[in-house]
């Protein structure tokens, strides 16, 4: 008996599909809300002021070299801007350490009430702080972020939260309603459901080979039914 | 005016005309998607410039930044090493400088300082050094004047190292360009690889939807008792094999 193709290969479709269609279902959604909604607004851009740039007076600092001995393991000392205060920071393989630029001492943890005024100075938006929580846990959105830091939450609609550092209360991350929904998006898109990042695991292997090839069957499918639907009618 | 009625019919048409103009594309994303699905993460690399190595500062005798000779305003200042050597890194508004933090001499990225910096990064013997005007595909995260050094090794890998700044950029391997390519077929920006935000891809996104959302609906509509007949026939031959 010869094979009937299109029997076979509408057969191969159906039952595929039947495997695979939530989830390619499921790969259109996300897809459609990761292109829809821009990237910029996802990474909370507008969530955050531009850092304020300005001419600085190299006279009236301690020399870096002073701060090389007081963190003897840094492996970079910048100047940068603490509340208004000039500050040199240190990055070493325990994470970041500020000095006082003027006189080289230490600047010690932030305490809550600065995290809150840097945290307001950071945010762009109007609305006030909900709550300002030290973190020792990473939570799922900080994902490889190792703790401790400052989570800040903030009253609006799509509850805007910054995370900064406890030593220097620089902004280390921005999430927001729309970031958290790309996140689940991506998490579904790429079949991850613990981690939200491998992008090898078996399961998504095996799900997208079998889409291609249920999407061939249909394409074949396609061409062969277009011409011939008279036919097949008669 | 005829009217449309929502039989199963109507939704096979839909399913077969959206799938007559875009099923190129969904079969694109079906094939880009598996490849990136196969390409090893870890070879693809490429996300972070951080897994360069940090090296401690040597306590050293550094010239006061005070004495730097300046042309202007600076809006920034770092002390840091260039591969092993301790300079300040300037901002103002005209760019960044180097200097070197011992002597106060300029430093230029100069080709031996971005093999010197390279070689930190990958210890493969360095077949070519280019100095890139612009930035090309490889390296189109990053900003200014760089430059490329290709390693002899197995990825075939190129550093990309900063002229300006002489700071490591990015790494790239055979694994990530083939892993572009198929990005590219993904985010159908041909040009640039860059935005999935354009007005082409949400279009077509759109469109597939409704390849999706047909083809999801017609599953219950295509099975028959007939496609399940082995399954119940299997099942018979079950019972009367626990009955026998």
């Amino acid at each position: 008996m010869a094979i009937r193709w299109p029997l076979v290969i509408r057969r191969t479709h159906k039952w595929l599909a039947l495997i695979v269609g939530v989830q390619v279902l499921l790969w259109t959604l996300t897809g459609f809300y990761m292109v829809a909604v821009h990237i910029d607004i996802i990474h909370g851009d507008d969530l955050v002021r531009p850092p304020v740039v300005a001419p600085i007076d190299l006279a009236s600092f301690v020399p870096p070299a002073r701060i090389v001995q007081s963190a003897p393991d840094a492996s970079e000392i910048r100047l940068q801007r603490f509340m208004d205060q000039p500050v040199w920071r240190a990055q070493t393989p325990g994470g970041p350490r500020l000095f006082d630029a003027g006189s080289g001492q230490p600047i010690p943890d932030l305490s809550e009430a600065q995290i809150r005024a840097a945290a307001r100075r950071i945010y762009s938006g109007t609305g006030d702080i909900v709550a300002a929580r030290l973190l020792t846990t990473a939570p799922l959105e900080m994902q490889a972020r190792k703790p401790p830091y400052w989570q800040v939450e903030f009253d609006a609609w799509n509850r805007p939260t910054l995370y900064l550092s406890p030593q220097t209360g620089e902004l280390i991350s921005r999430r927001h309603a729309l970031w958290r929904v790309f996140d689940f998006a991506w998490m579904l898109h790429i079949m991850d459901y613990d981690d939200r990042s491998d992008v090898n695991n078996p399961l998504l292997r095996v799900a997208t080979w079998s889409a291609l090839a249920m999407a061939l069957a249909g394409a074949w499918l396609l061409l062969w039914s277009f011409p011939r639907r008279r036919k097949k009618k008669a | 005016m005829k009217k449309i009625r929502f039989t199963p019919l109507f939704f096979r048409r839909i399913h077969k005309w959206v799938g007559l103009i875009l099923g190129v594309q969904f079969l694109l994303w079906a094939l880009s998607g598996s490849m990136m699905a196969l390409l090893d993460q870890e070879k693809v690399g490429g996300h972070s410039a951080q897994a360069s190595h940090q090296h401690a500062l040597p306590a050293g005798d550094y010239i006061a930044p005070a004495k730097l000779a300046l042309d202007g305003p600076v809006l920034g200042i770092a002390l840091r090493s260039l591969a092993t050597r301790p300079v300040y890194e300037l901002r103002s508004t005209t760019g960044t400088r180097l200097i070197d933090a011992t002597s106060g001499a300029p430093v230029r990225v100069d080709e031996q300082v971005a093999r010197d910096v390279a070689t930190m990064v990958n210890e493969a013997p360095i077949r070519k050094a280019t100095l890139l005007a612009e930035p090309n595909v490889e390296a189109r995260e990053h900003e200014g004047t760089m430059w490329r050094l290709d390693f002899a090794d197995a990825e075939n890998s190129s550093a990309y190292i900063s002229a300006d700044t002489g700071r490591f950029l990015v790494m790239r391997g055979d694994t990530w360009r083939t892993w572009d390519f198929f990005w590219m077929l993904h985010n159908m920006d041909y040009v640039n690889r860059t935005s999935f935000n354009h007005p082409l891809i949400v279009f077509v996104a759109f469109g597939t939807l409704w390849l999706s959302g047909t083809g999801f609906y017609l599953l219950f509509k295509s099975f028959s008792r007939a496609d399940v007949r082995w399954l119940r026939r299997r099942r018979k031959s079950a019972v009367k094999l626990g009955a026998g």
